[in-house]
């Protein structure tokens, strides 16, 4: 006789838990209590019914015939007889069937278009960002920045004026070391300080971790890495293309703005990026 | 009562003879057969739980002050989105609990999925008349990796938001249509604001509507087909051995049922996942290190890291880097798998309906190209996690990529050589299993001893 | 005689065990005169880093950039310094000296002129919602969201006196208060510099007090698990969930051959 005991045992350790569970959501609830009762309250039951199963219940084992091949040729030639019924009259007006065709191509075709409606054009977007010349340099709090406000060796985030929700505008504001050669163009940089998109020219995450000690720019997702002293040319990881460079300079009020956007477009590439 | 039941409902709509021979169905009740289930049944989890947070949800950027319980954020500006998951998390009642099962769910779920693929594959099971199941469940495969990612990019938060930027990027690489492929899904430049809406849509009715029709057009192309079965005592290609539907297999079903529940249940409340709140909301000029999406994307984070700093520019156009790893290799890699019952049935010729099951051993080179591949898969799956790997070897992070990026070749081919080599050496020699096995049927030449 | 020889190996590795940092030269007793911060420098930093923190051969100068009374205190507090060998890698370890002993090492040091930022004293009651955006914006990107660090690239660039690259932005959830503000204000090694210009003294105080609460964060989840994210879930997913499941189904399912 083999024994009801361990299904008693886990149905009435299932019947409790789920009433401490009842008990303990009553009082507020509890995650892990949560949790483990649940656990508890369906694992009783699941260890029962196995066991019931393995114990009690028939296991065979039992057989059962099944067709190697499912397939019925016969029933099969005549569900096409069946199908091909009185086709001949549509047969010997073949261009009916032609046209049924064109119209429900053309509908399909037509039902497409509204896939049209679920976006913006890409057009130019891609292709520029909010700054251009002139346009102030300001933090995530839309305050605008002096060149006194980042010291050798810091590493700001910043926006345009007024675009600090602009995601393609992110751009780095590095002051390099002294004795750093800046890079770029003449004029793309401002007493050692350098600004550079924040975008990843790989697959657009944002180039977050600056080193100080070897002025590298490094990204998280695939750890491309971008020397700022060589206008952030990826020097590894499968980055292709340097980090776009935002050319700057002081205003006569001794902020810091851009002298124009970025000379290319930013972040990672698409098919007519260079055009 | 039942039985009176039973007959109101016969009376009415007929079908005791179907009820017959369903309750009657043979199942072959080997362990490896219950892995399928052990995918359905997370499934059923994370429908109910689903249904339970589609309640809370709110699928909208729109800004909002936080003022919850969360003091860490109290007074910050977030998404109506990340809102309503932290609110689920902190002030909804067993809301934070049906969040971590649900997350838990679709992590065992694709994980069931993968391995129950494998034993498909290295069983034969999608051989003739299988073929149209094989592709049924790859696409059933296919939805549920991508319903994962849609799912876990709702709560807006920093973590998932980086994921959804590169997703958009690998959108944007593809030739010709990529920029309108881009601003079509996700509504206009990043971030655009329809993509979390979209998302909750696709998460909610359009997927699972798809992986609903599509498994019950698995299992009802298994019950027809009826399951194939391993060799052994009294089994033919003829019939099915195994445990009747009722009682016995429906009982150990529904007990898997609770288990999966149970397990998810204690992973749910016991192990903590997604903590959105420390990762914080999304905002496009952040970014968290590590960064890793969900593990069944890894192979494709792992392809996006190793493949080196090529691109193909002319003529001012351009297939931009992540074009090859992240869209071509996954491209290929389904294509392969859709064709690969084809293929194999191309390469041996067989045109035989099967219903018993090879072992791993009966078909050395399936194995071995399996085996071979699923390694090339895991390597890349590994060097996702390189970061955390360089951090805790105390390596450079570059040198651990360069040791992936050799071993993604070496790995797969050695796998493959030594998983052939022991295969051949099993079946030639006779032995049931490898303790058995003579060491001497390892150094069989191309002529065996023993046929 | 043969057991003595048979000893005297043993005796010099005991010996070259029990060489502990600092690395100073052969001769120098470990001397008992704690406390006093002139002794303490001369004895363990000067060797490396001159008599007055001019740098030598074998170390920076302790004067320029952003050296200073904060910097001094990170490096001592956290163990970084002194260093074994020159050749080693810096990074948190169990610092050497006693908060008495740090306090005086600084206070010698200040007669070396060196113009950096002062230890700061944030204030533990700052806006912690502030401090979360703040940390968010300028520290997640390395140390992690979660403060449990992350790796850094190896550097291309060759570092004077460092033979070994920064490979990793250091988890912060060993670091004490000041620790944690100091580094902020004097960006060691590889950190950049968040001054006073970049950041204010009540921004400072906010994020302090975030990295103070990411020490000990709200897990109302369960067991964390390393913070690290999905790596963890997947592993723990399919070894625990996955595994368990596994097993149920070989106890539930029959074996091959079975009937």
């Amino acid at each position: 006789m083999k024994s009801t005991r361990p299904i008693t045992i886990a149905l009435v350790a299932s019947a409790l838990a789920s009433l401490a569970l009842t008990v303990v959501y009553l009082r507020g609830g509890q995650p892990q209590a949560e949790g483990a009762l649940l656990a508890v309250s369906l694992g009783g039951i699941a260890v029962a019914l196995v066991l019931i199963a393995q114990r009690f219940l028939p296991h065979g084992p039992f057989v059962e015939q099944r067709d190697v091949e499912p397939g019925a040729p016969r029933e099969r030639m005549l569900a096409e007889e069946d199908f091909d019924r009185s086709s001949d009259e549509i047969e010997r007006r073949g261009f009916l069937g032609k046209l049924l065709g064109v119209a429900f191509g053309a509908l399909g075709l037509a039902a497409l278009f509204p896939i049209r409606s679920l976006g913006t054009k890409p057009g130019r977007d891609l292709f520029h960002t909010p700054w251009g010349p002139g346009v102030r340099m300001v933090t995530g709090e839309n305050a605008p920045l002096r060149l006194t406000d980042i010291p050798v060796n810091g590493f700001l985030t910043v926006f345009p004026e007024d675009a600090t929700h602009a995601a393609d505008a992110q751009t780095v504001l590095i002051r390099l070391a002294d004795g750093d050669l800046p890079p770029g163009p003449p004029g793309a940089a401002v007493e050692g300080v350098v600004a550079f998109s924040k975008v990843c020219t790989h697959a657009g995450c944002p180039v977050g971790l600056y080193q100080a000690e070897t002025r590298e720019l490094f990204c998280p997702c695939h750890q491309s890495v971008f020397d700022v002293l060589q206008a952030a040319e990826p020097t590894d990881g499968p980055a292709t293309r340097p980090l776009p460079q935002l050319p700057i300079t002081v205003d006569e009020d001794g902020y810091l703005v851009a002298r124009d956007d970025f000379p290319e477009p930013i972040g990672p590439g698409y098919w007519n990026r260079g055009r | 009562m039942i039985r009176k039941t039973v007959g109101w409902l016969d009376a009415r709509i007929g079908g005791s003879a179907f009820t017959r021979h369903a309750l009657n169905k043979v199942f072959p009740d080997h362990w490896s057969f219950m892995l399928g289930e052990v995918a359905l049944y997370s499934f059923v989890v994370l429908l109910l739980t689903g249904i339970f947070l589609s309640l809370f949800f709110d699928p909208s950027v729109s800004e909002t002050v936080y003022e919850g319980s969360y003091e860490p954020l109290q007074g910050a500006e977030v998404s109506d989105a990340y809102n309503s998951v932290l609110r689920l998390s902190f002030d909804v009642r067993a809301g934070l609990v049906m969040r971590q099962i649900h997350h838990w769910a679709a992590i065992v779920f694709v994980a069931a999925l993968v391995v129950h693929m494998l034993r498909v594959f290295f069983t034969g099971a999608f051989r003739k008349p299988r073929e149209i199941n094989w592709i049924v469940g790859l696409t059933l495969l296919i939805l549920a990796m991508f319903n994962g990612f849609t799912g876990y990019s709702l709560p807006d938060d920093l973590l998932s938001g980086t994921g959804l930027r590169i997703a958009y990027s690998i959108a944007l690489s593809i030739p010709l249509i990529g920029t309108w492929l881009a601003f079509l899904l996700f509504g206009g430049e990043f971030p655009a604001e329809e993509i979390i809406p979209r998302l909750f849509i696709t998460h909610v009715m359009i997927i699972p509507a798809l992986i609903i029709g599509l498994l019950a057009v698995h299992l009802a192309i298994v019950w027809r087909q009826k399951h194939t079965d391993f060799p052994g005592p009294g089994r033919r290609e003829s019939n099915v051995v195994g445990s009747k539907l009722w009682p016995t297999y429906a009982a150990k079903s529904a007990g898997l049922f609770f288990a999966v529940f149970a397990v998810l249940s204690a992973l749910g409340g016991l192990i903590q996942i997604n903590p959105v709140w420390l990762y914080g909301p999304f905002e496009p000029q952040q970014v968290t290190s590590p960064a890793q999406p969900d593990w069944w994307l890894g192979w494709v984070e792992g392809a996006m890291r190793l493949f080196p700093a090529w691109e193909i520019r002319a003529l001012g156009f351009e297939i931009p880097n992540p074009f090859f790893p992240a869209v071509l290799l996954p491209g290929i890699t389904f294509a392969l798998l859709y064709a690969w019952p084809f293929l194999e049935q191309r390469f041996t010729k067989d045109l035989e309906y099967h219903h018993l099951l090879d072992r791993a051993r009966d078909h050395p080179v399936r194995t071995a190209l399996g085996v071979a591949t699923t390694t090339f898969y895991l390597v890349m799956f590994l060097a996702a996690s390189n970061d955390l790997l360089a951090r805790w070897l105390g390596l450079e992070v570059g040198h651990v990529t360069l040791a992936y990026r050799i071993a993604v070749f070496v790995a797969p081919a050695l796998a493959g050589y030594v998983s052939y080599r022991l295969m051949k050496a099993l079946l030639l020699s006779g032995a049931e299993t490898f303790r058995e096995m003579p060491f001497a049927a390892l150094r069989l030449k191309k002529r065996p001893t023993r046929v | 005689m043969v057991l003595g020889l048979a000893t005297l190996p043993l005796l010099l590795v005991a010996c070259y065990d029990r060489a502990e940092r600092p690395y100073r030269p052969p001769g120098i007793a470990d001397s008992a005169v704690p406390h006093e911060g002139r002794t303490l420098y001369l004895r363990d930093c000067a060797w490396c880093h001159g008599n007055a923190g001019g740098g030598t051969s074998r170390g920076p100068d302790l004067v320029t950039g952003t050296n200073g009374p904060a910097l001094n205190h990170f490096m001592m507090s956290s163990g970084r310094m002194p260093l074994e060998n020159t050749g080693q890698r810096v990074q948190r370890r169990e610092s050497l000296y006693t908060d008495e002993e740090i306090a005086s090492i600084v206070g010698f040091m200040r007669d070396f002129d060196a113009r950096g930022p002062e230890i700061p004293e944030p204030d533990p009651d700052a806006d912690l919602q502030a401090g979360l955006l703040l940390y968010q914006e300028n520290c997640a990107a390395c140390h992690s969201t979660t403060g449990v660090g992350g790796a850094l690239t190896a550097g291309e660039r060759d570092v004077a006196f460092r033979e070994g690259p920064s490979l990793v932005a250091p988890g912060l959830l060993d670091s004490t208060t000041t620790e944690i503000a100091a580094a902020v204000r004097a960006g060691p090694g590889t950190m950049p510099v968040f001054a006073e210009e970049t950041l204010e003294d009540d921004e400072l105080s906010e994020v302090t007090r975030y990295v103070v609460y990411l020490q000990d964060p709200s897990d109302r989840g369960g067991a964390p698990i390393g913070r690290v994210g999905p790596v963890a879930e997947g592993a723990v997913g399919w070894i625990v969930g996955l595994g368990a499941l596994l097993i149920f189904i070989r106890w539930v399912g029959t074996k091959r051959g079975e009937l």
